[in-house]
């Protein structure tokens, strides 16, 4: 029998917003201990080289302790997949943000000015840029015992690729890039490690996002075991997948230091270190060829896909395998040919972010159905009907897909109808716009001509665009697949809850205790949500993958209805129910279906359990099922389930300036079962919101390894004034997996703006842009303009 | 990172004075601090070599916006939410009202100062093609005198004026004879908040009998200070508003902006944009 929720799907405000609306949440650099010193990192100038030798001689050694590889009892590289990261680099420079060494005293102030007087010898060497180069005989190795700077390659085969070719009706040649981009969470790397006393150990607080991966890092680099570092994570300012490998890698530092100096030792990045040293999304060039039909159907799709990993692996293989399994779109195709590969450059390095190698073959890819559809006479819905996921469609990997709502034509029809698409669409391209470009071939200095102007209110075009994505939930075949959450009941009928997943921002605090209050039936006030420390928990593996709700949220479900079952057991005895009726938690009380003066308060019961020595503590746990891969053929069921998204974005684009301006977005997705309403529309608003930055502003650019955009100036993010309205709207498919089917949001949000803001720009201007970021040049120019060095000015 | 300084917060006039005059090259002024603490960060030159601050806020004349029967009068001291929220300024200044909606933040205009503005001298100063179409002048003090310039006499070049380190800006005059033109200021920047100006334009106008009976334009961002376009002015004065002529303008302001710039990494998006972009402002101003 299914009751109404009670909490479930209602807009709830988040657990600690109290606490962060009031300035009292404790982050990173909130935290202080007596005794403790600081870190400064010493960098050279360089972005390739081998190092000769460090010389510290100009360095006064008594009020200052030097840390660097010589340091290191355990693992001197740390990577989750490719040990390839030093902590410290002692062979060589291969980015220009890599750390030789650092300094450890009380005066912050005084270690940077003698970071500086470090004397790293160097023997420069040719520095790689150009990740279609990588793989070229004459490029460097970044890595020279690794044989070539290949990080990984995935074939995706299905059918056969030049039979569809040679069967189609129409083929489309095309290449796409997308930038570098950074996180940009509003709060820089902080962490602080303690030294426990005697051979305990250490304990690492920070703005860390996966707790244990840093736990399992430390503890390779001081060669510990897991037990003897206690990782806790601070309140977290934002990470959008960002704080992974580059704070794991401070953390050791920090505790490499803490443990040799017997003090407490803080490392608190500045914004320019931030985004210097940490990883980026991955620049993605993308060749796509396609066959189709007169009628539109998909016949052959041949993918060839280079992901810039920078100078570390990082998560690049993990990255780029969502990329080949999801990079055909949420389309049937007989014959797919894709090769995805990460490779080494000299670049800032490149790893996890919200979206994860998803939002660079979705802008490529629903570019492409546009022009399929113009080229066969169709509407963008049309072309998407035609091809679009149902029940039981075969996805690219050769998966069934079942088992939960195939959700994607829902999804869309949804968005259509909220945004009057078709109307819009079609009366856009009526209108053509004027011949707006310039042309860099003209021989007139880019003095115009006078019929180059054209009437003020000509020049403001209307444009609308959608894109729609089906994504695999949590890690799939990436690896094990499952979580914990600890509950325990106290006699007065309050509640701990923690699970093995953090709270990075997104709210799970708040998703998890309203899961554990509907199972209960008590109100989610009466659950304290406690602070992150792997000291507690099992290992649930990283808060990624928007696997929250789904995985943790499965954790918690089972831990709620592990303790509820042990109450029921005492009522079944203490009320002689066997049998008969049913028991209901609601509303903080207890009652028995078949006699209504059968009624007990959850506290009172609680204590009961209490005087009856029944344990009301347990561990939840949940495995998502088994998934498979064949890294030969690209083949096999790589996720257990998948989730829908549409979007609509409309634009209005300046033609005299290039200027985007994105007045509407309609966002509808299906996450499952919503949980807190107001958490998955924050999500979306959010993720819409980066999902138009990566569309229309941001780029980090390499400069020979060197990153300008150091700082908020220079690297530009979206305000609230360049996005106007965005509408959320939820379609809650069904699923046999989470709690109740609720599944994944955080990432579908962002991946699909910056392709519907694409093609709503094509239906404006009439021109198809196939670069990101869509800024002012890029729409004048067809090309982005670089100032030609790295000094920081106004005119940017 | 913030050097060790002396920082004055004197309540009187007298008492800036005085300290510039004693202190000259070591001391600088401060009013919002939105140039020099993010140039401390980053290490600017422009913010070395000093070990005072004087701070100006406490200094209430220097707040004060009035007008006379010659001048509207706004203090040096004001900042860009006062002049955004000013009646006089509002009514009879409004392209500086514009121009100072479109600066920075609600923080940054908060504390940010108009004199700051045009004494950094930035490329970009938002406050400067505005002020410049008005003919806005100065007053400056020291301890010993107090003199009248003109802000195009004053600016001499991208971050220099001709402000010595014992004064003090202490006024702009804004005349009699600039009020009552209509006119607008348009600002391109990379997003809508913000954001470094990319390209600024100020336009006065008086129309009479379809003629431009006066017409002032001046630009920022585009070339190495904001200035006025005073032989564009010349040519258009007298002549039939036409949208050939408007056409005309434009191509003239993107050719002198070339004959003083030259080819840089920008032009090929900036200079057409320029021209675009003014033709638009004039014909919605202008062409009726």
């Amino acid at each position: 029998m299914t009751k109404e929720f009670e909490h479930i799907g209602k807009p709830v405000v988040r657990q600690d917003a109290y606490e962060k609306v009031t300035g009292k949440a404790k982050f990173g650099d909130d935290y202080s201990f007596p005794g403790m010193l600081y870190g400064v990192m010493v960098r050279t100038e360089a972005s390739h080289a081998n190092i000769v030798n460090i010389g510290y001689a100009d360095i006064s050694s008594d009020e200052i302790t030097i840390c660097d590889h010589n340091d290191i009892q355990g693992s001197k590289k740390v990577g989750a997949i490719k040990k390839d990261q030093p902590i410290f680099c002692y062979d060589k420079i291969r980015n220009s943000s890599d750390v030789v060494a650092m300094l450890v005293g009380e005066d912050e102030r005084k270690l940077r000015k003698l970071a500086g007087k470090v004397k790293v010898e160097l023997e420069e060497l040719p520095v790689l840029t150009d990740s279609e180069k990588a793989l070229d005989k004459e490029s460097p190795l970044i890595h020279p015992e690794q044989e070539s700077n290949l990080i990984v390659h995935y074939p995706l085969r299905k059918g056969n690729i030049e039979k569809g070719f040679k069967t189609c009706d129409h083929i489309i040649d095309q290449r796409y890039t997308t930038p570098r981009v950074e996180h940009a969470y509003i709060e820089p790397e902080v962490v602080i490690a303690l030294p426990l006393e005697g051979r305990k150990g250490v304990k690492v607080i920070g703005s860390i996002q996966n707790p244990y991966t840093c736990r399992r890092v430390v503890a390779s680099v001081l060669d510990y075991p897991l037990t003897k570092v206690r990782i806790i994570q601070a309140e977290m300012g934002g990470s959008f997948g960002g704080k992974d490998d580059t704070i794991n890698v401070l953390a050791a530092r920090a505790a490499i230091a803490a443990l040799k100096c017997g003090k407490p030792v803080k490392i608190k990045y500045s914004r320019e270190d931030s985004i210097r040293e940490s990883y980026k999304r991955h620049p993605y060039v993308m060749n796509y060829k396609v066959g189709f039909n007169n009628d539109g159907k998909l016949v052959a799709m041949k993918i060839d896909i280079t992901a810039d990993g920078g100078a570390y692996a990082s998560l690049s293989p993990f990255v780029t395998w969502r990329t080949v399994v999801q990079a055909t779109g949420p389309y049937e195709l007989e014959n797919v040919h894709t090769d995805v590969r990460a490779v080494y450059t000299n670049n800032p390095y490149t790893g996890a972010f919200r979206g994860f190698g998803s939002p660079q073959p979705i802008f490529a890819q629903e570019s492409l159905m546009d022009e399929i559809a113009e080229r066969v006479g169709k509407t963008p819905i049309e072309i998407r009907r035609i091809n679009g996921f149902g029940e039981g469609s075969v996805t690219a990997s050769g998966q069934t897909l079942g088992q939960h709502d195939v959700n994607l034509v829902t999804v869309m029809d949804e968005a259509v109808k909220h945004s009057c698409f078709d109307a819009k669409w079609q009366q856009n391209r009526l209108e053509k716009a004027p011949d707006f470009q310039i042309d860099e071939n003209a021989k007139t200095n880019f003095i115009l001509e006078h019929d180059n102007f054209y009437p003020p209110e000509s020049m403001k075009r209307k444009g609308v665009g959608l894109a729609t994505s089906f994504r695999g939930c949590s890690l799939g075949a990436e690896g094990i697949d499952a979580a914990a959450a600890y509950m325990s009941i106290q006699q007065d009928g309050s509640v701990y809850l923690l699970s093995g997943l953090a709270e990075n921002g997104q709210g799970l605090r708040t998703t998890f205790s309203l899961i554990a209050a509907e199972v209960l039936g008590i109100s989610p006030e009466h659950i304290h949500y406690l602070e992150q420390d792997t000291g507690i928990v099992p290992d649930s593996g990283p808060t990624v993958a928007s696997r929250s709700t789904l995985m943790g949220g499965g954790a918690t479900k089972n831990a709620a209805e592990v303790l509820k079952n042990r109450l029921e057991e005492i009522l079944v005895s203490h009320w002689n129910t066997k049998g008969k009726g049913e028991i209901l938690f609601a509303k903080d009380e207890v009652t028995w279906t078949e006699d209504e003066s059968r009624k007990i308060s959850f506290n009172e019961l609680c204590n009961l359990a209490y005087s009856k020595g029944v344990s009301l503590a347990a561990i939840g746990w949940y495995k998502g099922p088994n998934v498979d891969w064949d890294e030969e053929t690209g083949q096999g069921a790589a996720y257990f389930t998948y989730v829908y998204g549409c979007q609509v974005a409309e634009v209005e684009v300046d033609l005299s300036t290039g200027e985007v301006y994105v007045k509407r977005v309609i966002a509808v997705h299906d996450p499952g079962t919503v949980i807190n309403l107001l958490g998955a529309q924050g999500q979306v608003y959010g993720g819409v919101t980066q999902g138009a930055g990566f569309a229309l502003w941001e780029e980090v650019n390499s400069y020979n390894g060197k990153i300008k955009e150091d700082n908020y100036d220079q690297y530009l993010i979206p305000t609230s004034k360049d996005i106007n309205n965005i509408e959320a709207h939820f379609v809650e498919g069904k699923d046999i997996y989470g709690a109740w089917g609720a599944k994944s949001l955080g990432e579908p949000t962002l991946e699909l703006t910056a392709a519907a803001i694409a093609n709503a720009v094509k239906n404006a201007t009439g021109i198809r842009f196939f670069n990101l970021p869509l800024n002012l040049e890029e729409i004048l120019l067809n090309r982005k303009l670089k100032p030609t060095d790295l000094k920081r000015g106004s005119t940017n | 990172m913030i050097p060790r300084l002396e920082i004055h917060v004197p309540e009187k006039m007298d008492e800036v004075l005085e300290i510039l005059d004693s202190s000259k090259a070591n001391c600088r002024i401060i009013g919002g601090g939105t140039d020099i603490v993010p140039g401390f960060h980053i290490e600017s030159p422009r913010f070395a070599g000093f070990n005072k601050l004087v701070d100006i806020n406490r200094i209430e004349e220097l707040h004060e916006i009035r007008e006379n029967d010659e001048n509207i009068i706004i203090g040096a001291g004001a900042t860009f939410s006062q002049i955004i929220s000013d009646s006089i300024i509002a009514h009879k200044v409004p392209l500086l009202q514009k121009a100072a909606h479109g600066i920075g933040s609600k923080q940054i205009r908060n504390k940010a100062t108009i004199a700051g503005n045009f004494v950094n001298n930035a490329p970009c100063a938002d406050s400067v093609p505005a002020l410049l179409v008005y003919d806005a002048s100065l007053r400056i003090q020291c301890a010993d005198s107090a003199r009248v310039i003109k802000l195009e006499e004053f600016l001499e070049g991208p971050y220099e004026t001709n402000l010595q380190p014992n004064e003090i800006v202490t006024q702009i005059l804004i005349p009699n004879n600039s009020i009552g033109l209509a006119g607008d200021f348009y600002k391109l920047g990379r997003r809508r908040a913000v954001a470094v100006s990319r390209i600024t334009l100020g336009l006065l106008y008086k129309i009479a009998d379809n003629k431009f009976d006066e017409i002032r334009i001046a630009s920022g961002a585009v070339t190495p200070i904001g200035q006025r376009f005073y032989e564009i002015e010349n040519f258009a004065k007298g002549n039939e508003v036409s949208d050939e002529l408007l056409r005309t303008i434009a191509i003239k302001a993107g050719k002198k902006v070339l004959d003083l710039t030259g080819l840089r990494w920008s032009t090929p998006h900036k200079l057409p944009v320029l021209q675009k972009a003014l033709y638009n402002l004039l014909v919605k101003n202008c062409l009726k």
